[in-house]
């Protein structure tokens, strides 16, 4: 899949506000090419942990950004239009950074480096983080005093559960579902029998489930544990929606925002402006800034256009920014090469790992000594070339993203970052000793360019190990339609998956989790480990983060050497680019891009 | 005539009325579902069934067909988003826009664009087409005669990233391009579509002067021309009397086939240049499998494309007598 | 005696192809006095068509040459200026093409097309013009011409739109009128009615006429001389008595003896001329004919028919090496007995 593949691959290319984490990937691309440098910055990055902040960490007003002024109008240059503004609707990567400055959920991510590698999780509109004090199945929330819609409508424990309870009503039906199931204690969409017309029809969740005792607090009521609820509280599709202004279907276009924005006017496919709301209180607000006057986005910029319209920055463009489009393919490297440039660009990983997924229903592939040959043989450098490069991608070793807690740089199981073109002689003679020599692998590949491009090299790599390698082209509009089907033909094909939060639970699970496996679910290698899936079990009740990390890098290890069912290919990195004047320009690893919030006009 | 116009009006509907029936079936039978691009990462089996439900989409397709007729003449209130007055089309599954609206939104966009570029094209390309033709031979003919036929050879997303980075990035000449309401602002109208304009009506320019200079010269050659010139009709006279007279009839067809379809969305251009028009709609409504929006996109577009060609049909009635009287 | 209305001195005319220069007129002369019907016969690509072109300047000048002279009352034509010319063109001289149908613009009324010269020449309104177009339908026989002139040509009949194709010719009066096989794509009664009117208005406006056909029937009929070409040459003339009577070219003899007649034993056998007309790229060497005449063994003299191009004089003359006995016995022994 190709990042931020939205327009054309769909949901399935969501890219949840990635990561977390703490320090890394420096600034402008300057570490470029460098394998050894990156993973020393990057194994830095594991040794923090991620903080769930207490109420004076929660405390509003945010750290002012150093330099920073009130004032002006800001170009946003974006390439799709938002399809979703109501929060129930929103899982796009483009729709979550606007809803940055929206929208506000119960918790949220705080910067607490002006770098945009450090964060905490804190209370945002909820007084802290939540506390549970049964290990993660009941979570307590408190709202603070002063917030308000942009009606002025004072936020309540009303609102929170009309939030919640209208997440399970039929016409919400593109966001994340997590706390949906946890409440319900479900999996797939069973959640909806729960609450099956949502509260529109005078039912409500039982206090067993979301108990609203007073107007202030809310609680959380889940069967199993679930550590995660701070991150998750975090996702902009849970952020908090007006009891008295829910207009269903309708919300997606008139949101009631809580932010310190509110829309001024959207015109679907065109623009969009955004413009102070005097109604967000700073003072409530420990994550947000609201310097900017107004935010004019336009959309329809095509990556090229933005990036050559930020390149010229002329007239109203020096103030100009894009929140998601990245520096196109063309252009990267001759950015990230230009002095001049650097304090206009910013770089930073992105949460996807992109993967070759074996397919083990395959009765050819059953044996670990033809998973591991191609493992051996795929070379990951036409992938990296025909995306733009290592400017735009870098060789992965495991599973787990940089940007994702139990990331371990040192992990190279088929040592792709030394040998990134592969390794045919211990491939072949792993395929010999099988007695698989010439096997038949037939390979689906995605038809975009980039596609035709790494395929094409990918195949004559596994050839040269003694594979018999038959490439059939997928259309890339129903790429993710047609290798999720149960008995779709290919043996082998490529995929990538971003994390929704910074921690590998939002990827182990719907990715390996061999009980899932369905028409249509994630499961591409369709592997089914008894042992995987235990320790997915296991592991998700672990409520410590640093703990669980760990138990995911080491699920991440049996997986790529004792079942072999991926050969993970390259950590997706972004570069972005804005113009002369935009102060605060900040790539921040959680958003997974600029940091929106920060942003100020010099 | 009347009559005619009847006969062509009625047909266009049936033409229409098909192309819905195409549309409907290809939209069922591509192994493509919007459910799966809207259920997120949590795809399974029970939300796919719950967005067909939301949808309509788990109604037999001859139901939904029906609906879609249904609602499309005579309007319908069972749209959760809101009411949807005839013609209604239904609310875009991606945006939750009404369909209509979001036509007629887009609508003044590509009708700029391509009006805007007609009048260039036509203008510049029928002037150098008939200049070639009236110079026939010389220099002035083979520099057109070349130039067009290298312009024409051309294409838009080749044409449109240069001009953009040659005159508005770099030196600063010309305006971003952007689509700004007339009434709005009829001068940024104006500079927000200039490079469109002259990118789009270069290649169009180009082919019009292959197109005139070609039509002129046969016509010159017609023995009707030559009567006249043995009438002692002057040499301007005839060309622009006679041989133009003929030479309209190809130039015609082709400019309301032209039109037509650019009125059904400039796709490549208005990409190229981010100008939200009926084009963008179109690739967007396939992206996302949105069938209320492809088949509005497709109606309009094919309407356009049925309405030019009644209107060439009637303006061949105005050019030779010999279909008006027959 | 006065000049003649129309003299043709040396004439070559020859365009520029692709493939080579096409030598269309090579070495033409002919006189036309005024009043007189000049036939010129041939077949297709002898010549006669764009000799007449080039008498009305109507040749492309870009890929065409020309030398030599037309005299019309006694004034250059051919390096005159393109806007005298135009001054003569459908004034002086007029012209009337083979195909009615295709000559006339769909596009215009047929009085709107008759009147345009008319205006353009005489300074006549719009409105004057308008009345003498309909006063010449009314001259070639258009029933209700006033009604008529408001008709497109394909509104009209084939005959009809000869008629009309026939007033706009005549319109200015003009004293020389080309009429290129006017009756050609005509139907046979037709025909004779649009001869019978060429016939009347001549003698009611005096114009010299040149008539060109390959139809000696219709030639017998109209002309007062004739001038038979082949290959872009002369290569017989004289009156149509002269020419019809005692033709001297074995072209004529040729072209006599392939042409059916009415009153001609059903049953008898035409004898078209052996041989194709000569390619103008690259004509024959000597006499153009001569590849395809049977007689050129009785020249005397080898070979001078390969080598020699037979010269044509003026009044009663014809281009060829046979001596004037020999042409006139094989005539009278050898062809006037095929003919009946």
């Amino acid at each position: 899949m190709s990042r931020g593949g939205r327009q054309a691959y769909g949901a399935l290319s969501v890219l949840a506000a990635g990561a977390l984490v703490l320090t890394g990937c420096s600034k402008g691309g300057s570490d470029a090419g460098d394998n050894s440098k990156r993973d020393q910055q990057n194994a830095k990055r594991q040794q923090a942990a991620i903080k769930f902040g207490d109420a004076a960490d929660s405390t509003g007003p945010a750290s002012p950004v150093p330099g920073a002024k009130p004032g002006g109008s800001m170009e946003v240059l974006q390439r799709d239009s938002y399809a979703h503004l109501d929060p129930g609707q929103i899982y796009v990567n483009d729709e979550m950074t606007v809803s940055q400055l929206i929208h506000r959920g119960l918790t949220g991510y705080k910067a607490t480096s002006d770098d945009g590698k450090q964060h905490e999780v804190v209370g945002d509109l909820a007084t802290d983080s939540g506390t549970t004090t049964d290990g993660g199945k009941t979570w307590k929330y408190t709202l603070k005093d002063g917030i308000k819609f942009e009606d002025g409508t004072p936020i309540t424990s009303k609102d929170v559960r009309q939030t919640f309870e209208r997440l399970f009503a039929p016409f919400i039906n593109q966001g994340p579902t997590y706390i949906q199931q946890w409440l319900a204690d479900t999996s797939g969409t069973g959640y909806r029998k729960l609450l099956p017309d949502g509260p529109y029809k005078g039912k409500h969740l039982p206090d067993g489930v979301l108990s609203t005792p007073d107007d202030k607090t809310v609680v959380f009521h889940f069967k199993k544990p679930h550590p995660d609820l701070p991150y998750a509280l975090a996702m902009a599709g849970y952020s908090i929606v007006s009891a008295k202004g829910d207009t269903k279907e309708k919300y997606d276009k008139t949101p009631v925002t809580t932010g310190p924005y509110k829309v001024q006017t959207f015109q679907s496919g065109k623009s969009m402006v955004l413009v102070k709301n005097p109604n967000w209180d700073p003072k409530t607000d420990p994550i947000r800034h609201q310097y900017v006057d107004r935010f004019n986005i336009t959309f329809n910029q095509q990556f090229e256009a933005s990036t050559k319209a930020l390149l010229a920055d002329s007239g109203p463009d020096q103030a100009g920014v894009s929140f998601n489009n990245q520096v196109d393919a063309g252009n990267l490297s001759q950015v990230l090469r230009d002095p001049k440039l650097k304090s206009r660009t910013v770089s930073g990983y992105q949460s996807y790992v992109g993967q070759m997924n074996l397919n083990m229903s395959k009765p050819e592939m059953k044996d670990i000594r033809v998973r591991r040959a191609i493992a051996y043989a795929l070379p990951v450098t036409p992938f990296v070339r025909a995306y733009g490069g290592t400017d735009a991608m870098e060789v992965a070793g495991g599973l787990i993203s940089p940007t994702v807690s139990g990331y371990d740089p040192a992990f190279d199981p088929f040592g792709k970052k030394k040998k990134p073109a592969g390794d045919p002689a211990k491939a072949h003679a792993l395929l010999k000793e099988a007695g698989k020599l010439n096997m038949k692998l037939t390979f689906g590949y995605i038809n975009t360019p980039e596609g035709q491009q790494y395929s094409t090299a990918m195949a004559a790599g596994l050839k040269k190990a003694g594979f018999n390698v038959q490439r059939q082209e997928i259309p890339a509009e129903t790429f993710y339609d047609q290798v999720s089907k149960l008995n779709n033909p290919y043996d082998i094909f490529h995929t990538a998956w971003g994390a929704d939060w910074p921690s590998a639970s939002t990827v182990m699970p719907p990715l390996y989790d061999g009980r899932q496996i369905a028409d249509g679910a994630s499961v591409y290698s369709q592997i089914n480990d008894a042992h995987v899936n235990s320790e997915i079990d296991r592991i998700n009740t672990i409520t410590d983060p640093v703990k669980s990390a760990a138990e995911w890098e080491k699920l991440d290890k049996y997986l790529l050497t004792k079942v072999v069912n991926e050969v993970p290919t390259a950590y997706y990195k972004q570069t972005q680019i804005a113009g002369s004047k935009v102060g605060g320009l900040v790539f921040d690893d959680v958003i997974g891009g600029v940091d929106p919030r920060r942003l100020y006009i010099k | 005539m009347l009559r005619f116009l009847v006969r062509r009006i009625i047909g266009a509907v049936v033409i229409l009325f098909l192309l819905s029936i195409v549309t409907f079936v290809l939209f069922f039978g591509v192994p493509r579902d919007p459910a799966l691009l809207m259920c997120g990462k949590t795809c399974n089996p029970d939300s796919i069934a719950n967005i067909h439900h939301v949808l309509g989409l788990d109604k037999p397709i001859t139901e939904q067909y029906w609906i879609f007729l249904h609602n499309l003449v005579a309007g319908s209130s069972q749209f959760a988003q809101g009411p949807c007055p005839a013609p209604c089309f239904g609310y875009s599954y991606h945006t939750n826009d009404p369909v209509w609206n979001t036509l007629m939104d887009r609508l003044p966009t590509t009708v700029s664009l391509t009006l805007g570029a007609a009048v260039c094209f036509l203008i510049v390309g029928l002037g150098t087409g008939l200049l070639a033709a009236w110079r026939r031979g010389t220099m002035v003919d083979k520099t057109a005669t070349a130039g067009a036929m290298v312009v024409s050879s051309l294409q838009i997303y080749f044409l449109g990233p240069l001009a953009l980075a040659i005159l508005v990035y770099q030196t600063h000449w010309f305006d971003k391009p952007a689509y700004n309401n007339f009434t709005g602002d009829p001068l940024t109208w104006f500079t927000g579509l200039i490079i469109p304009w002259v990118v789009l009506s270069t290649i169009f320019a180009a082919q019009y002067t292959r197109m005139a200079r070609s039509a002129m010269i046969e016509q010159l050659q017609e023995e009707h021309v030559r009567t006249a010139r043995a009438k002692g009709m002057s040499r301007q006279y005839v060309f622009f009397r006679y041989a133009w007279r003929g030479s309209l009839i190809p130039i015609v067809t082709i400019f309301g086939i032209d039109l037509g379809s650019l009125l059904g969305g400039a796709i490549i251009t208005e990409y190229t240049f981010g100008l939200p028009g009926l084009g963008q709609l179109a690739v967007q409504s396939v992206f996302f499998s949105d069938l209320p929006l492809l088949l509005g996109v497709m109606l309009f577009a094919a309407t356009m494309i049925l309405l030019f060609n009644i209107v060439v049909d009637a303006a061949y009635a105005f050019i030779d007598p010999r279909v008006r009287l027959s | 005696m006065s000049t003649p209305l129309l003299s043709v001195r040396d004439l070559h005319v020859s365009f520029k192809t692709e493939d080579g220069v096409v030598r269309a007129v090579d070495g033409l002369s002919f006189d036309l006095e005024r009043g007189r019907t000049l036939g010129i016969v041939g077949e297709s690509g002898s010549g006669k068509s764009v000799t007449n072109l080039t008498v009305l300047g109507l040749h492309n000048p870009m890929f065409t040459t020309v030398e030599g002279e037309i005299l019309l009352d006694g004034r250059e034509l051919t390096t005159a200026r393109e806007s005298e010319l135009e001054k003569l063109r459908g004034n002086k001289v007029a012209m009337i093409f083979q195909d009615p149908l295709t000559a006339l613009s769909p596009y215009y009324t047929v009085g709107r097309q008759i009147a345009e010269p008319y205006m353009k020449h005489n300074g006549a309104s719009k409105k004057d013009a308008w009345e003498r177009a309909v006063e010449m339908l009314g001259k070639v026989g258009i029933p209700n011409p006033r009604q008529r002139a408001k008709d497109y040509p394909h509104q009209f009949s084939g005959g009809m739109r000869q008629r009309a194709m026939i007033a706009m010719a005549l319109v200015c009066d003009p004293d020389l009128l080309i009429a290129d096989e006017p009756t050609t794509a005509l139907d046979v009664t037709v025909q004779a009615q649009i001869l019978d009117l060429l016939k009347d208005l001549q003698q009611e406006f005096g114009s010299g006429i040149i008539f060109i056909t390959h139809d000696l029937g219709v030639i017998a009929d109209m002309a007062d001389d004739i001038m038979v070409m082949y290959a872009g040459g002369a290569v017989e003339r004289g009156t149509t008595e002269e020419v019809l009577r005692s033709p001297q070219h074995p072209y004529t003899w040729g072209l006599l003896n392939s042409m059916p007649r009415l009153d001609s034993d059903p049953g008898a056998q035409l004898s078209p001329i052996p041989g194709t007309p000569p390619s103008l790229l690259n004509p024959p060497s000597g006499c153009r004919f001569h590849p395809r005449c049977t007689f050129q063994d009785r020249v005397a003299g080898t070979g001078r028919c390969t080598t020699e191009r037979p010269a044509i004089g003026s009044g009663r003359a014809s281009a060829c090496h046979l001596s004037a006995d020999q042409k006139r016995t094989i005539f009278i022994e050898e062809i006037k007995p095929r003919l009946g």
